[in-house]
């Protein structure tokens, strides 16, 4: 049980950065390979606020995902828009690039010392043997609600019905009014908010260093090729799954007889999604059109 | 391709012969991790650096010869480090090195310095390995083997059996790993991570239903083995947790807070801030990023390099003669001299304790 919660903290945290990327690349059909970077600013500048600054960490929190937002959209104009229409795969050079900008800001700003937004031990709560802090709780509830809320807009509201029109078919969704291009910032700013709120996450629950960019992209990558490209739910479901089997792989006393050595860990649940794409090369949900 | 051989071998010639035959300086190069998760390491060794070279400077150089310093970042990794001591040697054409710190630097930089007979002298590399890494590596820094030696002593002082570690996939914790079970025996949990590991929380998981006396966090860095100690604490695990110098750095305590409170370290004696030393390195250089020692150590290591050209110029084979035969110096981290591979002899152990929010030194831990 204690390893279903450890994988419900892992997995919430690789949710949200899967999430945005997976609307992203549903909507605009571009892989945004800064994203990991733009995690890590919304932690940065949430820890600068609330431990330098001494801000209330609410506010912190809010003017950290601002933050997150106000970069991301800058990343959109810079590295993205100019390019995704010419050809999808352009965006996937400039955000490299673009990546690499931003982690030598990072350094620069930041310094390169790991940071904890909340150092030191956490108000820990113990329920029939499982013990978690009630930071983490919260950190799970707040991706839940976020997740779920935007669900809820896709969905339920006229908003959501125009996204899922641009998704469809752009041309036929902007003669009927609806601005494609406003649209298209919109989420990608969005993706931002949500790798931003990943990277405050990682800081409140453990540390932040420059070099933890790449392999958060990284995770959220596998996330949404094994749950089919641009299908959002599927990218949210498979990073809980990838989560909970590095969980079970180094937790369970397999068969009675061994563990698995830790090491294996992030090795393993990348093989499993090579054995998924072996079976369903489009993804678990995937279908060859694209959907958000 | 015999013509093309031919005019790279030109090309090599006359690349040569453009290098400044600058003989007014002396060039000594720098490589430590000065980004990423080990940078506390680079960052204090370069400050220890900086404030020998300029100390020397300032009162006339080396026969009237100022040391140039040339720094580079090899971000405690082999490849790095390799690139970094390429450029030292073949660009720069440094007389001697100090660097790196993580054992992985240093290991790569080894057979690069040995064919180029450059003198590199490692203020804080401590695996194992690195005493057959060549004739032209030293270290004023103590080897594992000896640290593990006085981590073994201890818990059979203590009464330990059952030992629980966590390792870093790194060459330096993983020599510290091997080191650990050649002089303690076989441990109860042993899981090596991959470098980078912040999440332990399925292996504590796994710790709350084995039996330990002591839990030894063997990481690379401050940030991972904070994280090591602060994740076992959360799952209410109070058993005594263990590191080594890695650990023994303020960030552990700057990230950890309370969760590392009480937690251990076996290292080199911490030279504090109300040292001479630590006092003018806090002055010049700020406090350090992990610690006084790391500073110190970088220190002594520019000082008998400086020592060695000041007698025998700097012929890279010369230094080496010399520091083989050298008997003893007279270093801020103590009295020392180096054994026929290069390691240092004369550094002593103690055991340290967080107390407080503060590193204490407790009391000498004792190799036997």
């Amino acid at each position: 049980m204690q390893l279903l919660v450890n994988a419900l903290i892992a997995g919430s945290l690789a949710a949200l950065i899967a999430g945005g990327l997976a609307v992203v690349y549903g909507v605009l059909g571009v892989f945004n390979l800064a994203l990991g970077q733009l995690a890590l600013i919304g932690g940065y500048t949430t820890w600068w606020l609330y431990q330098v600054l001494h801000l209330p960490l609410g506010l912190s929190i809010i003017l950290g995902l601002a933050c997150g937002a106000l970069v991301t959209w800058v990343t959109f104009e810079i590295a993205v828009r100019p390019f995704f229409k010419h050809h999808r795969f352009l965006p996937l050079v400039t955000t490299i690039a673009w990546s690499m900008i931003l982690d030598g800001l990072i350094l620069l700003v930041f310094e390169e010392r790991p940071r904890s937004i909340l150092p030191g031990l956490k108000h820990i709560y113990e329920f029939s043997g499982i013990r978690i802090s009630l930071e983490q709780g919260l950190l799970i509830l707040a991706t839940l609600v976020i997740l779920l809320s935007f669900a809820y807009v896709f969905h339920r509201t006229s908003l959501g019905r125009r996204i899922r029109a641009v998704v469809q078919h752009e041309h036929a969704a902007l003669s009927l009014g609806v601005p494609a291009g406003l649209l298209h910032g919109f989420l990608f700013v969005l993706s931002g908010v949500f790798a931003a709120a990943g990277g405050i996450f990682i800081g409140i629950d453990q540390s932040l260093t420059p070099t933890l960019a790449f392999p958060l992209t990284i995770k959220a990558y596998a996330a949404i090729i094994a749950g089919g490209k641009g299908n959002l739910w599927g990218a949210i479901l498979f990073a809980y799954v990838i989560a909970l089997l590095e969980q079970l792989l180094v937790g369970v006393h397999w068969f009675g007889a061994f563990y698995v050595p830790a090491g294996y860990q992030q090795t393993v649940a990348l093989l499993f999604i090579i054995v998924i794409l072996l079976i369903k090369p489009a993804g678990f949900f995937g279908n060859s059109s694209r959907t958000a | 391709m015999k013509r093309l051989l031919a005019c790279t071998s030109f090309l090599a010639v006359a690349l040569t012969a453009c290098q400044p035959a600058n003989s007014d300086v002396i060039k000594i190069g720098f490589i430590g991790p000065l980004t990423g998760d080990a940078a506390a390491y680079g960052v204090d060794t370069l400050n220890g650096v900086q404030l020998k070279v300029e100390e020397i400077n300032a009162s006339g150089g080396i026969d009237g010869k100022k040391i140039q310093l040339v720094p580079e970042d090899s971000k405690c990794n082999g490849s790095d480090a390799a690139t970094a001591t390429q450029k030292l040697t073949g660009v720069d054409h440094v007389v001697a090195i100090v660097g790196g710190s993580c054992s992985s630097e240093t290991l790569a930089a080894a057979p690069i310095v040995e064919a180029t007979k450059t003198p590199l002298m490692s203020p804080l590399s401590s695996s194992p390995d690195l005493t057959e890494a060549g004739e032209y590596v030293f270290r004023d820094y103590p080897s594992d083997a000896l640290k593990t030696k006085a981590m073994a002593a201890y818990f059979k002082a203590e009464g330990f059996t059952n030992v629980a570690v966590i390792t870093e996939n790194t060459d330096f914790a993983q020599g510290f790993r091997q080191s650990l079970a050649k002089d303690f025996g076989t441990f109860v949990f042993d899981e090596v991570v991959e470098p980078g590991t912040k999440d332990f929380r399925s292996l504590v998981t796994r710790l709350k239903s084995a039996e330990f006396d002591v839990f030894v966090a063997n990481g690379q860095s401050p940030a991972t083995i904070s994280a090591m100690v602060v994740q076992l604490r959360e799952q209410g695990l109070t058993q005594l947790a263990i590191t080594h110098d890695a650990g023994q750095a303020e960030e552990t305590i700057t990230i950890g807070g309370d969760g590392v409170e009480n937690l251990q370290a076996i290292n080199v004696p911490s030279l504090g801030e109300e040292t001479a030393f630590g006092k003018n390195l806090v002055e010049k250089h700020g406090k350090p990023r992990g610690a006084i020692a790391f500073a110190g150590h970088a220190y002594d290591a520019v000082g008998v390099l400086a020592q060695a050209i000041d007698e025998v110029g700097t012929d890279g084979a010369a230094i080496q003669k010399y520091l083989n035969d050298l008997t003893s110096y007279k270093g801020v981290v103590g009295d020392f001299s180096f054994d026929d591979n290069g390691d240092v002899v004369g550094i002593n152990y103690k055991l340290i304790e967080v107390q407080d929010g503060k590193w204490v030194e407790l009391r000498d831990a004792p190799v036997q």
